[in-house]
């Protein structure tokens, strides 16, 4: 499409500064189911979005419809939106930073790798899966793989493209002995295929599984709790959105006030890298405006909320380059985000602990968190941990705290790092005491 | 919104390698959404979603794709994409298309997209002006409204005959939250009722003033509230949005997608008792302008109102085509998508537990000790084994028969095979409450729904120790 005719089109409608984004993605997913292909699926679409400011308003459209009609219904719908909007603050269109640092992460290797290719890797994780231990009696892999292009034009001349790709292959197992079932799942998300292990994959979804086996609840009480890396991403996630500048400008965040203040433990570090060169980099953010590195927590030190433009004028600063653009307002969020690790091995973390619970696992945290409190409370899975080594296996307990104190009574993370699909890096970490609920 | 010589091309194109059904799903949305903080417009917007979704079954085998392109050469080229993945010779050929009638569940005559914008933004500022002025202790006030029409279009061939389908969803849902701000930190309120009907069920059928008062009354409250206790107690949950609990604990297990492959704990259980006797619970997607009601579903069956358990014991499921062939049952109208991005796949629509006879009142009367869930937040479920847990936004504590203190940080878990038999008491007020459901084929509208009920023992999770 001729962009240069929306903004000419624009400008004649009385909108003096816009933007326009075009994305374009591409997925393939194949998954098996008893030794056959259950569900194969290829997809393409794309849409676009407009934005643009009038007498200091903003307003924005979208559609997926492409043909002759979409400049004026993007332009149409911002007119709506711009002239119902009463935000007080005077908004206006980034016209660009003056750097970026754009790196090409796309891999045109993966995309070349034939599906027959991709097809036989699953079904050799599916046939280990099943050889893998007697008691496995269903089991689903899935590969996915998803190509995206975004493009970002404004009227002032400012022109950004970036592309990427990645995959994920997913194995869940389900096994049954004496009536009870047990599950799990293991996962890698990359974009170089020559770096899954089916053996590693199978061996974690199915070791996993087995160990839930004999599982049962335990006393209720204050334990020294130790918690792995899958469930800290999730913890940190909720952590880290109460750092989003809008949530605390509109007394919605627990952090509130305390920016230059210890907010937790000192062996807590967290880092957003967006420029980090893996499947998650983005160099520009929703505004256009450049991404960069940066600490938001250092040794348990709030250093900077997450800005967009709208968010940093209010307090004084700039833009930290976390604006997200979905097609309406701006919002902010992060991605790429590090929190450092300690030295210890697992095992290490956990010598000390004579009475102790290990979680594994968290259902329910997306209702169980009271996100502008950080109350939570949730059903957990893991295991007992006495005299400094893991024991029985629990289930249907419930794991209960408040975010900020957990991190506070943090004692210190393992060495197990290990990047979420949510893109944030962590390690198991030992909190010194939180309620767990059971018998 | 393509053509029908546009779609038996495709159909044939798609069936050429062997497929015995295939299904071209064709959608337009024109959402429309208002938000508002603190009685002020802040965001417009009206994300106008277009695209095909084409799918080709073979046995217990599926291949999907879509795309937002709905020109012949993008369609034709996805079908024969998607055709590639058998290699078969074909089975059917399709000759012609007919449009069967299909009865309409819905039925609205004031459509929410006609009314003015300024009425509906007028209507969302007094809702807000109600919260706040509840107590200077609220900070912040979100109020909201989404309509989303959809206009969608279905042809599906399983012989020479393909069927040709039209359909319109108009759905509309209102949003109030309060945050209040007190010494023992910050808590939040949300209501948010939805219909398939036009404006009136807002303006007029719901109590708008009340619900936005009793956001703003319950933030408050809350902050005073104390942590709830935790162990194995009795728990009293009123009817309404209380019937998540049945819709993640059982009603996802009996959904054809987690039976038809023994991946349920509830497979194998038609004929067989699932919960206690005083249960019934029915999937009824044909409720006049209900939030979970449809016309047909997203495949081009017609809705229905399946039983799933009667007297306590299993009589259905929700069964969509593809699941249905490992099952040998019929679909019964329950496949259901977000859009055309996702694979239909069988979910709920109007699912509750049937009244009883029991007075609600008589029921908390009967309960010397325990919890009464008044609402939840939501919750979760694993199908695999039966786990579940739900985290209530609003539960006091019974002594003595009577519903006393607030408590927070509420939650229930247990299984699905516990918790229905646990089931002692059902209520005679049966009553619905709208939500939005997640699972493989994404975002759907749901009611859930139960009378008031009892559980005579189930585990309680909170930070407030034992309950005394």
């Amino acid at each position: 499409m001729n962009f240069g005719k929306f903004f000419e089109l624009a400008a004649e409608n009385g909108i003096t500064e816009s933007q326009i984004r075009v994305g374009k993605s591409k997925a393939l997913s194949i998954s098996l189911f008893r030794h056959e292909i259950e569900n194969f699926s290829v997809n393409d679409s794309q849409s676009v979005a407009a934005a643009g400011v009038v007498n200091g308003k903003f307003g924005s459209a979208t559609t997926e419809r492409l043909d002759k009609d979409t400049f004026p219904f993007l332009i149409k719908n911002i007119l709506l939106a711009t002239s119902l909007n009463e935000k007080v603050e005077v908004a206006d269109i980034f016209k660009g930073s003056e750097k970026y640092h754009k790196k090409n992460v796309y891999n045109p290797a993966l995309a070349a790798v034939p599906t027959e290719e991709k097809l036989a890797l699953i079904k050799s994780i599916e046939d280990k899966a099943y050889a893998a231990d007697p008691r496995v009696c269903e089991v689903e892999v899935e590969y996915a793989e998803r190509e995206s292009e975004s493009e970002f034009y404004n009227s002032f001349g400012l022109k950004l493209k970036q592309k990427s790709n990645y995959f994920y292959v997913v194995v869940s197992v389900i096994m049954r002995e004496n009536g009870v079932t047990k599950n799990n799942y293991a996962i890698i998300l990359d974009k170089d295929l020559g770096l899954v292990d089916p053996d590693a994959l199978v061996k974690e979804a199915v070791e996993g599984a087995a160990k839930k086996f004999g599982a049962d609840s335990i006393a209720s009480k204050k334990y020294p709790t130790v918690i792995n890396r899958d469930v800290m991403s999730s913890l940190v996630n909720f952590f880290l959105s109460s750092a989003i500048a809008d949530s605390v400008q509109r007394h919605s965040s627990m952090l509130e006030g305390k920016l230059g203040q210890k907010i937790a433990s000192s062996k807590l570090t967290i880092e957003e890298r967006p420029l980090e060169k893996n499947i998650f980099f983005s160099y520009f953010d929703g505004e256009g405006v450049a991404t960069k590195n940066k600490v938001v927590v250092k040794s348990g030190v709030l250093k900077t909320f997450f800005y967009n433009r709208e968010t940093a004028k209010k307090d004084g600063v700039e833009s930290t380059g976390n604006g997200v653009w979905g097609g309406g307002s701006i919002d902010t969020s992060y991605g790429n985000v590090f929190v450092k690790p300690g030295k210890q091995s697992f095992d290490e973390l956990i010598a000390d602990i004579e009475d102790g619970v290990y979680i594994t696992d968290v259902a329910g945290l997306g209702t169980g968190m009271n996100e502008t409190s950080g109350d939570f409370s949730c059903q957990a899975e893991g295991f007992h941990i006495v005299n400094g080594k893991l024991a029985e296996p629990l289930t249907l307990i419930t794991l209960s705290g408040n975010l900020l104190k957990m991190f506070k009574d943090l004692k210190g993370f393992a060495n197990d790092v290990k990047m979420s699909t949510g893109s944030i890096s962590v390690a198991s970490a030992y909190i010194k005491s939180m309620n767990i609920g059971g018998k | 919104m393509i053509s029908k010589s546009l779609a038996l091309k495709v159909l044939n194109v798609a069936l050429s390698t062997g497929g015995d059904y295939a299904e071209i799903y064709v959608e337009e949305t024109t959402p429309e959404s208002f938000m508002l903080e603190n009685g002020r417009v802040e965001s417009v917007s009206c994300p106008q979603g277009y695209g095909c979704g084409l799918r080709i079954l073979n046995g217990f085998r599926s291949v999907y794709g879509y795309t937002s392109d709905l020109s012949p050469k993008s369609l034709l080229s996805l079908a024969e994409k998607l055709s590639a993945s058998y290699s078969e010779e074909r089975k059917i050929t399709v000759e012609k298309v007919v449009s069967p009638r299909v009865k309409q569940h819905i039925n609205i005559k004031d459509h929410v997209q006609d009314v003015p914008a300024e009425t509906k933004i007028n209507y969302l500022k007094e809702i807000a002006g109600i919260t706040q002025s509840v107590d200077p202790r609220i900070v912040r006030v979100q109020t909201g409204l989404a309509c989303t029409v959809k206009k969608t279009e279905i042809y599906n061939a399983e012989g020479p005959e393909a069927k040709h389908f039209t359909n319109v969803q108009e759905r509309t849902r209102v949003f109030v939250v309060a945050i209040a701000a007190g010494e023992s930190g910050i808590e939040t309120s949300f209501s948010g009722p939805g219909s398939s009907d036009g404006w009136n069920y807002f303006t007029q059928k719901i109590d708008y003033k009340k619900i936005a008062r009793e956001a703003g009354e319950k933030a408050i409250m809350m902050l005073t509230a104390k942590e709830c206790p935790s162990g194995r107690y009795t728990v009293v949950i009123s009817n309404g949005w209380g019937g998540v609990l049945f819709h993640e604990s059982c009603g996802h297990p009996l959904e054809a997608s987690a039976t038809s492959k023994g991946l349920s704990v509830f497979s194998d259980s038609i004929g067989k008792p699932i919960a206690s006797s005083c249960v019934s619970a029915w999937d009824d997607g044909t409720i006049a302008n209900e939030w979970g009601s449809d016309n047909i579903d997203s495949e081009g069956v017609p809705t229905q109102k399946n039983e799933l358990i009667r007297d306590g014991i299993c009589v259905g499921f929700m069964v969509d085509r593809f699941n249905g062939r490992r099952l040998n049952m019929a679909p019964n109208g329950t496949a259901r998508r977000q859009s055309y991005k996702y694979c239909p796949t069988s979910r709920m629509s109007n699912t509750y537990i049937a009244a009883g006879k029991d007075d609600p009142e008589q029921i908390i009367k009967d309960t010397p000790l325990g919890i009464y869930v008044a609402n939840f937040g939501g919750g979760s479920v694993d199908p695999s084994t039966g786990e579940f847990n739900f985290s209530a936004s609003e539960a006091y504590i019974i002594r003595d028969g009577k519903i006393c203190e607030p408590v927070k940080g509420c939650t229930l878990i247990g299984t699905g095979q516990e918790v229905l038999m646990q089931i002692d008491r059902v209520g005679n007020d049966l009553a619905l409450g709208q939500g939005n459901c997640g699972a493989a084929s994404g975002s759907v509208p749901v009611n859930v729904g139960q009378p008031t009920i009892r559980l005579k023992e189930i585990t309680v999770g909170g930070r407030g120790g034992k309950l005394e």
